[in-house]
């Protein structure tokens, strides 16, 4: 190396201390947030990240270790009761958008009615597992005849699944409300919720690995007892808030885009090396990956474990979106939260993306037959392959600032959804073809895995920050970001993704998949069951570049819409400084 | 523009300072260029109409989506196709309620009006004009309700996977004029018992009642007695062919195979378990044995002197071996693969041995009668045949010891 480039790389290492030095816990000028608060996010995103990630171990889809080895719930019956919910999902989305769209702050009168509707429904869910209302009804006609002809569901099991949906609406709504109101002006729209649920989730995590409710023998009633259990479980939230909170830090799109890709990255790295500790214990357990006692003894120690850095942590990272203060905001009527949605063209283009990529909605996840079914791999192998695979998407996302640079948006997105179309066409391909031939098939796919991960995170990154972007553009369009209103487009593209979403689980009941996994043992089996729902999802992928064809919403447009809404910050702050009013939660950039 | 000036442009544009000077009474109808102008707070033209619109567009999306969604789910009892032999029986979903199901002729369930009780309120009827000619696979998957099925005189064929994973099937009866199959004390056979096809999921509940067992022992609870009547079958000596999925999720300790045997198909003999206590169930297979006697035809054991020689060994004369035939029976101990195998598919012993307190427990061994060089270069083999147990948080394939001979 050349002595003048080796000076320049020293001069580089020495500004690069002093920066860090200076601006440790204040931020540079132009820029909001200090180095220290980098730190934070490492560590507090991390085990935000890791505890969320972990979580994803239990849950109520057919995908689930815990359903797929212990309660072996029949495939077809995560669709009934999707079906079962359907309707009420509409009338509680309503109030629930309305309620967080004002951030829980209603008007008394309207707060008193919308607490009584949500009591009602609780009462409703209680009664109904308490009693079989299925009961009262003709058991030789039609509709009970009916209920009982689902897949995995008899008359009673829809009735206290459909009365569970009742509890699990109302008091999830009630509870909204309330810890809204109360945490929010404290510690701010993304990370509020932490506060609450934190320690009744712990709880619920260790009781999922302990109530043996697997072990009941009647499958329908196995069922609704489950579903209730998960209900409950999901009451309480973990999402990955901080992250969610850390894209929101700064006002300085290029200091999003920044700790987005490192900090944020680094962070992860906590997660990585979970994800390869968690599989190497199971490999040391007797059944492996069907040992209850991963989740009696593994997950929740490593979920609590997590929990308590997260709380350390969450109360150091801060957003800062441009916005009045919460006494100031403006308050969004119901109708004008719809109809304020409906606007945002570029919403509407990702509906109509979301719509058609429920082609590939149903479909079993071809990664996990892959480990599990084709490579029976277990422990430290299925934790290095599966690393190396999501390792691959790494390097491209330390690039992710050049690449969003370089090329728009809409040209990384319809980069993307082609190259997940050719990908999975050569998986289709390779299963079609040399399906017995597990070793050779097996890195063909590998092979197109690590491609596809790899050509992944940088568009994903794309969408994050255009999603941010999206709802900075909604309230420069509405005054409000608007975010559960957004929820109106699945509103009219859920009836179609739902009915669309039956489709591919009818063809795997066909082809002998049912609630028994080992059917994947079978190759022929195993065959048809990836291989026709992977055809039409690369399809779908193909159709999917089309709708993003018509984007045009760029940096330029961006920067000046956060004007404006720096504009109207300090605009309305001012204002009410001026009324004597005291302001909290507002935020000028 | 040049490429470079262009690319410099693109840079530029992203922190771009963009200076917009809004008027303090302008801030919320200020409309950027190029996007839509803001809507705050400002009534929309045809409110009501764009209202009214939306809940009928709604209800109307959501009743049709529950209409169809309805449609596709719900399944009748009996699902038959018309095929160029006849009439197939294609799909069973039962009510809930069934718990025998006789495949003869085309049926359906009649309700009986003013019977409120569930598990009562039902018959099926037949049409005896329409006889079934044969099962399609994956008929019944996954049922915990039907205890016994009964085949007609009529069937055909009856596919391999016809009966998958009916967790409470205790016995399969077979017409006595049936031409094609018949059954041996429940378990159902081709006519000529040459073929075993399927040894039901809870045949040892009905063994249980047919010798007298009040209730299910569990593991440590096992008396000879009940290891005799209950988890030891005998696999008639006029047997050349074990089918796919025949004793799989069986409770059974040992099975006698005839040395004539030739086939064993894939996952034949797969993941047999017992109960341990109310809420767990442990690897039940210990051994599978070769006898050599012939013209035995009763599945129960009594002694092993009637059995002739008998070897803890797959059968010589044994030629094929599918893939996963014997995988995760962890409580096996010995294979020993004879000289005649030709081809052993992929899997075909996986986890059946496992470490614990650093002692290698289950299949240890495998023995093989062919030498190294004969048992590479002429039998076919598949991926990871042998088992594997954990080693230094790897997997390593165990010992074979080559050019053994049966015990």
């Amino acid at each position: 190396m050349a002595n003048g480039e080796k000076q320049s790389l020293v001069d580089k290492g020495k500004w690069f201390f002093n920066e860090i030095k200076d601006h440790w816990s204040t931020p540079a000028e132009g820029k909001y947030v200090p180095y220290k608060e980098y730190k934070d996010v490492i560590i507090g995103v991390g085990a935000n990240y890791t505890g969320s990630k972990t979580l994803e171990y239990i849950g109520f889809w057919s995908s689930c270790f815990l359903i797929m080895h212990h309660y072996k719930l029949p495939y077809l019956t995560f669709s009934v009761i999707g079906l079962l919910n359907m309707p009420l999902g509409y009338i509680t989305a309503l109030i629930w958008w309305y309620v967080c769209d004002n951030l829980g702050f209603l008007p008394k009168k309207t707060e008193k009615k919308v607490y009584l509707v949500y009591g009602l429904m609780m009462a409703f869910g209680i009664s109904s597992l308490l009693f079989d209302y299925s009961m009262l009804f003709d058991q030789s006609g039609a509709f009970i005849t009916m209920l009982n002809s689902f897949e995995g569901m008899n008359a009673t099991a829809c009735f206290k699944t459909f009365g569970t949906h009742f509890l699990y609406s109302g008091w999830v709504g009630a509870r909204n409300i309330f810890w809204r109101k109360k945490l929010i002006p404290k510690y701010g729209r993304y990370k509020y919720s932490l506060y609450c649920d934190v320690i009744p989730k712990c709880i619920m995590v260790i009781l999922i690995g302990w109530l043996p409710v697997y072990n009941i023998a009647d499958v329908a009633t196995r069922v609704w007892v489950a579903n209730l259990l998960f209900a409950t479980y999901n009451v309480f939230g973990f999402g990955n808030v901080l992250e969610e909170c850390s894209k929101r830090i700064s006002p300085n799109l290029q200091e999003r885009i920044l700790v987005r890709s490192y900090p944020v990255k680094l962070s992860h790295i906590f997660n990585s090396i979970l994800a390869i500790i968690l599989p190497a214990i199971v490999g040391s357990l007797r059944y492996e990956w069907a040992d209850i006692n991963f989740y009696r003894w593994v997950i929740p120690v490593t979920f609590c474990v997590s929990a308590g850095f997260t709380m350390f942590l969450a109360g150091r990272i801060k957003e800062r979106i441009p916005q009045p203060p919460i006494e100031k905001k403006v308050q969004i009527k119901f109708w004008d939260g719809m109809l304020g949605v409906l606007k945002n063209k570029y919403l509407l283009i990702n509906t109509v993306v979301g719509l058609i990529d429920s082609l590939g909605n149903g479909m079993l996840p071809f990664a996990t037959i892959l480990y599990f079914y084709t490579f029976r791999l277990s422990g430290l192998p299925y934790s290095l392959l599966v690393a190396l695979i999501s390792f691959a998407g790494t390097p491209p996302d330390l690039l992710s600032p050049y690449f969003l640079k370089r090329f728009s948006y809409k040209q990384i997105m319809i980069f993307y959804q082609m190259s997940r179309a050719l990908g999975n066409v050569i998986i289709a391909v390779a299963m079609w073809t040399l399906g017995d031939n597990l070793a050779l098939c097996g890195t063909i796919c590998v092979v197109v895995l690590f491609f596809m991960e790899m050509t992944k995170t940088v568009p994903t990154t794309a969408g994050h920050d255009m999603g941010v972007r999206i709802n900075d553009y909604q309230m420069y369009l509405s005054g409000e970001r608007l975010e559960s209103f957004a929820g109106i487009f699945g509103w009219f593209t859920g009836p179609i993704t739902s009915f669309v979403g039956l489709i591919i689980p009818i063809f795997l009941l066909k082809y002998g998949f049912n609630s028994n996994w080992e059917i994947l043992f079978f190759d022929g089996s195993r065959r048809n069951i990836v291989v026709v729902p992977i055809i039409v999802d690369a399809i779908g992928f193909f159709l999917m570049t089309i709708p993003y064809l018509f984007w045009d919403y760029d940096n330029k447009k961006q920067n000046m819409v956060m004007e404006v809404l720096k504009r109207r910050a300090e605009v309305t702050e001012k204002k009410a400084q001026e009324e004597g009013i005291s302001v909290s939660g507002g935020y000028k950039g | 523009m040049s490429k470079k000036e262009k690319k410099q442009n693109k840079a530029n544009d992203w922190g771009a300072d963009v200076e917009l000077n809004i008027p303090e009474d302008e801030i919320w109808t200020f409309q950027v260029p190029g996007l839509a102008a803001p809507h705050i707070n400002k009534p929309y033209k045809y409110y009501n109409l764009k209202k009214a619109l939306f809940v009928i567009v709604i209800i109307v999306a959501v009743s049709l989506s529950i209409y169809f969604s309805v449609l596709a789910l719900q399944n009748d009892t009996f699902d038959y196709t018309e095929t160029a032999n006849g009439i197939e029986f294609s799909k069973f979903s039962n009510t809930g309620y069934l718990t025998e199901l006789e495949i003869d002729y085309v049926s359906d369930i009649e309700y009986i009006p003013g019977n409120n009780d569930p598990a009562t309120n039902f018959k099926v009827v037949k049409d005896t004009t329409k006889p079934i000619k044969s099962v399609r696979q994956f008929t019944l998957n996954c049922d915990d309700k039907i205890k016994t099925i009964t085949i007609g005189a009529n069937v055909e064929f009856v596919d391999p996977k016809a009966f998958y994973s009916c967790w409470a099937l205790q016995n399969i009866e077979v017409d006595e004029n049936n031409p094609n199959y018949c059954d041996v004390d429940g378990v159902l056979y081709n006519k000529d018992k040459t073929e075993i096809l399927c040894y039901p999921c809870d045949h040892d509940e009905y063994l249980r009642q047919k010798y007298g067992y009040e209730k299910e022992l569990y593991r440590d609870e096992v008396t000879p007695e009940y290891e005799r009547d209950i988890q030891i079958y005998i696999v008639p000596s006029t047997v050349t062919k074990i089918g796919e999925m025949c004793f799989n999720y069986a409770n059974l300790r040992k099975i006698y195979l005839p040395e004539g045997l030739k086939t064993i198909e894939t996952l034949a003999i797969f993941k047999l378990h017992e109960r341990v206590d109310q809420w767990s169930t442990h690897p039940s297979l210990e051994n599978v044995y070769t006898y050599t006697a012939e013209n035995v035809s009763d599945p129960h054991f009594a002694d092993e002197a009637t059995l002739g020689d008998v070897y803890i060994s797959l059968p010589e004369g044994l030629e094929y071996i599918g893939s996963d035939a014997f995988s995760y029976n962890q409580n096996l101990s010995c294979v020993y693969i004879p000289e005649s195998v030709i081809y052993v598919g992929h899997h075909a012993f996986w986890d059946t041995c496992y470490k614990e307190d650093g002692e290698l427990k289950g299949v240890s061994v495998m023995n093989v009668a062919k030498s190294e060089s004969e048992f590479t270069n002429k039998t076919e083999i598949g991926d990871n045949w042998i088992p594997q147990y954990d080693y230094l948080l790897f997997k390593k394939d165990i010992d074979i010891k080559y050019e053994t001979a049966r015990q």
